[in-house]
């Protein structure tokens, strides 16, 4: 497969799967595991799990793995970019949009319905992130990184940065029970 | 503050996190708290924008640089946002099988659970400008019961929190 046919896939899946960073991921290996035999399970396997322990977000780093498996650097950037580029320009006409009819009354109370429905949504995905680590034999070291978390950046004047690192050392030195 | 060292910022944010909305808690250390270029509201509705289209949940950051900068700073952000997944490539290259080992695993996994508790303490931090009436309140409790516990997509979420938004107003005396 060329790089402007590759490019034309994830364009396609990438702007026009709704429901987040797994549902694309499922839609890609559908495309490129079952469909197309471009990625064996294991492959898929390997950067599903990679994808995972790349900083920033897991979709992205997924497509530019998967991209960077089939044509190198190039195709890896040219996935990343046809994924992302429409798709933060639809948030930047949206974002103006959002400042630009916040005066009308109607608009600002479409508005202010939406960011208080924003709110609520990071609070699912603080407990979704939970959901993904939980394990009942982990479930003494889960509450404690999060609620120590919670409470140094409550009480505390360190940064998130400072409290992710001791988070992270944390984990680093306090061994895990076996998972049952 | 320039397009570059907005990109460094956001950059910041995203290369200390392993999921989209997991970088809020560092975005607002520096970008309300620290710079105060944005205010809580304007990083709430960022966030909004960035739910109601498709594309990953990171995509808040690109609103945020947008508000925080124009174009510029939209692009900032967009670059911020696509940075650290390149770090994958290296991953495939060098780290491979080491990836796997328990110890690396398990400071991630602590990193998650941290990132979540800070997420929670962000969330609280946004709601109180974001969430100021019982509609509010209701709109909000809603959302997070469809989003934490259904399979609703969080454009359908927004639209019917825009629906709910627009109703009040015309049925307000």
């Amino acid at each position: 497969m060329n790089l402007h046919e590759l490019a034309r896939v994830y364009l396609r899946i990438g702007n026009t799967t709704f429901g987040g960073g797994d549902a694309t991921i499922a839609a890609l290996q559908r495309e490129f595991v079952n469909k197309r035999r471009m990625l064996t399970d294991e492959q898929f396997g390997l950067l599903n799990g990679l994808s995972r322990i790349t900083p920033g977000t897991n979709m992205i780093a997924f497509i530019a793995g998967s991209a960077w498996m089939f044509g190198g650097w190039r195709a890896s950037l040219a996935a990343v970019g046809v994924v992302t580029a429409p798709t933060a320009a639809l948030a930047v006409l949206i974002t103006d949009a959002y400042e630009t009819w916040s005066a009308n009354a109607y608009a600002g109370g479409a508005i202010a319905a939406m960011t208080a429905a924003a709110v609520g949504m990071m609070f699912a995905a603080a407990l979704l992130l939970v959901k993904s680590q939980w394990r009942r034999s982990r479930a003494l070291r889960a509450a404690v990184l999060v609620t120590g978390s919670f409470l140094l950046s409550w009480k505390t004047p360190l940064s998130a940065v400072q409290t992710l690192v001791i988070a992270a050392l944390a984990g680093y030195i306090w061994p895990e029970p076996e998972a049952e | 503050m320039n397009a570059f060292l907005l990109y460094l910022v956001l950059l910041k944010a995203t290369c200390t996190s392993f999921s989209g909305m997991a970088s809020l808690p560092v975005l607002r250390n520096d970008l309300v708290e620290h710079y105060h270029l944005l205010t809580d509201e304007q990083l709430t509705r960022a966030i909004a924008a960035g739910r109601t289209g498709p594309g990953p949940i990171g995509l808040y950051i690109v609103c945020a640089g947008y508000l925080a900068g124009g174009i510029p700073g939209a692009a900032a952000g967009l670059a911020a946002m696509n940075t650290p997944a390149f770090f994958i490539i290296l991953l495939l290259k060098w780290l491979g099988v080491r990836a796997e080992r328990p110890a690396v695993q398990r400071t991630i996994r602590s990193s998650l659970l941290a990132a979540a508790g800070l997420l929670i303490a962000t969330s609280v931090r946004l709601a109180e400008s974001a969430v100021t009436s019982p509609l509010e309140a209701g709109i909000s409790a809603a959302a997070f019961g469809l989003l934490a516990f259904t399979a609703v997509d969080s454009v359908w979420i927004m639209a019917g929190a825009a629906a709910v938004g627009v109703a009040a107003r015309l049925l307000q005396p």
